[in-house]
């Protein structure tokens, strides 16, 4: 049960549409193509429409506008602000060295955010973890071993180019297979989240539309 | 593709959703159950939240993505159900446009039920993602210019994550954590993002994931949520026997595609053998 509609005129309509729309996403399954190229289309839309209201309401007009319009001279980042965006909306009439800085920018601010977080918040703390050493049980001590040989093998395994031999070939080769069973185990996860979302619409169809089940 | 394949691989989708109508409609998740055997993670939330103070402050990242939020629906609304009845409030921000759709729905949804509305906080939506991150821990740590900071009474007690692909737990770990001492993150993720997760949880940087169904049953079980019980449908969660039959369904795929490729490897291997 979805939980999102309640027993006003209003809810039935709404999980009648959900219904219908669930009926039209699994006819796509059967080949019925028109019908769910339109659903798609409605997704693409009403997206569109939510993520123009979000910008409008959520962001421009209370972040920028009325910031702005209450103290036009204290916030210089603001106007910094728009003037990227002017320069990104003008850049087919602007050369290309002005043109770039927006998207430079943008791109920039964002590569060191990530790069910065995976190296502080993922790359540091995660090596200090893999470091095997005693644990407070044998099961814990052996699972840290393994988890070190594992990401030991990993690591070699992309080494390329570079003359190895024998013992250096076999870790490689054992790496990429310990790679290949994590990318079948991360595949199985997927399988079974997608069946648990694929019960939660039959079990909506079933349950919260004809009343049946649950 | 043969007519009789071809018209086989049509109906398949369509007896795979009758098979699992069926298990819906068989009546057998009484005798069933989906609470993982292992209670450690349930057990691991409710210590994160037993370690809270009294009337503290809860910051919840609400960024499921539409697409995978129906599996951990249950458990979400489970956790917020537990956090308001223990008398924390809630201060919810989200960072993607489908968390927030999904947290107006899930605020219209509790604004109907028994919940208080002076535990809940909306913090609205932030754009920028890694960005907008960097700037909420800045206003957790008192940088007046920074959004959240006005709407937030105090420095929260705890984060709460319910991550989605686009942005989750990791994103949290990575940019807020590093820069706000000693606050305990809990996390609630779909199955898929469970490889990605489980070493912070190893590591000690997630003080608790919920990261299955399994799990999220198991924390249902042992929540008390009190007055607030009815915030949370009680025959929520996933059939266990309609997963039982998908999976015996997908079993039965796997096994018919190797042994289609098990079959035409040993007829192409016959031939040579006679030669």
């Amino acid at each position: 049960m979805s939980g999102f509609f309640g027993t006003a005129q209003a809810d039935q309509i709404a999980t009648w549409v959900a219904a219908l729309a669930t009926i039209v996403v699994l006819g796509g399954l059967l080949g019925e193509r028109r019908v769910f190229g339109w659903s798609q289309h409605l997704l693409a839309g009403l997206t569109t429409g939510f993520l123009a209201l979000l910008a409008i309401t959520e962001v421009i007009v209370p972040r920028i506008v009325e910031p702005l319009v209450a103290d036009p001279g204290g916030r210089p980042e603001l106007w910094l602000g728009l003037l990227l965006v002017a320069a990104a909306a003008a850049v087919p009439w602007l050369p290309r060295v002005v043109a770039g800085v927006p998207l430079s920018i943008t791109i920039g601010t964002l590569a060191a955010f990530a790069l910065g977080g995976a190296v502080v918040g993922t790359l540091l703390p995660q090596l200090a973890a893999t470091v095997a050493g005693r644990e407070a049980t044998v099961t814990d001590t052996v699972v840290g071993v393994a988890a070190a040989g594992v990401s030991g093998l990993v690591l070699i395994g992309f080494v390329h180019g570079t003359p190895r031999g024998r013992v250096v070939s076999l870790a490689a080769a054992g790496g990429r297979w310990l790679m290949l069973a994590g990318l079948g185990g991360w595949l199985g996860y997927l399988l079974f989240s997608r069946l648990v979302l694929l019960v939660d619409r039959i079990a909506f169809l079933v349950g919260d539309w004809l009343g049946l089940a649950r | 593709m043969s007519e009789r394949s071809a018209l086989a691989a049509r109906l398949a989708p369509l007896l795979l959703v009758g098979a699992l109508a069926a298990a819906l409609l068989a009546g057998l998740d009484d005798r069933l159950t989906l609470e993982s055997a292992d209670d450690g993670a349930a057990r691991a939330v409710t210590a994160a939240f037993d370690a809270m103070p009294d009337d503290a402050l809860v910051l919840v990242g609400f960024d499921p993505d539409v697409g995978t939020y129906a599996e951990i629906r249950p458990t979400v609304r489970a956790v917020l159900a537990d956090l308001l009845n223990r008398g924390a409030t809630l201060g919810l921000v989200s960072l993607t446009p489908d968390g927030r759709a999904l947290a107006i729905a899930e605020l219209a949804r509790m604004d109907r039920s028994e919940a208080n509305p002076r535990q809940l906080i909306d913090l609205g939506f932030l754009p920028g993602a890694e960005a907008a991150l960097v700037a909420v821990a800045r206003g957790i740590n008192g940088g007046s210019q920074d959004p959240i900071r006005a709407d937030l009474p105090s420095p929260p007690d705890l984060a709460v994550v319910i991550g989605g692909i686009d942005l989750g737990a990791r994103s949290w770990v990575e940019q807020v954590q590093p820069r706000i001492d000693g606050l305990p993150i809990v996390a609630i993720a779909p199955t898929v993002l469970l490889p990605e997760l489980e070493p912070y949880r190893a590591s000690g940087q997630l003080a608790a994931l919920i990261g299955t169904p399994r799990d999220g049953a198991a924390y249902r079980a042992q929540a008390e949520l009190g007055r607030l019980e009815r915030m949370v449908d009680p025959a929520a969660g996933p059939s266990p026997a309609a997963i039982i039959v998908g999976l015996l369904v997908a079993i039965g795929v796997l096994g018919q595609a190797f042994g289609s490729r098990l079959a035409a490897v040993m007829r192409a291997a016959r031939p040579r053998d006679v030669a």
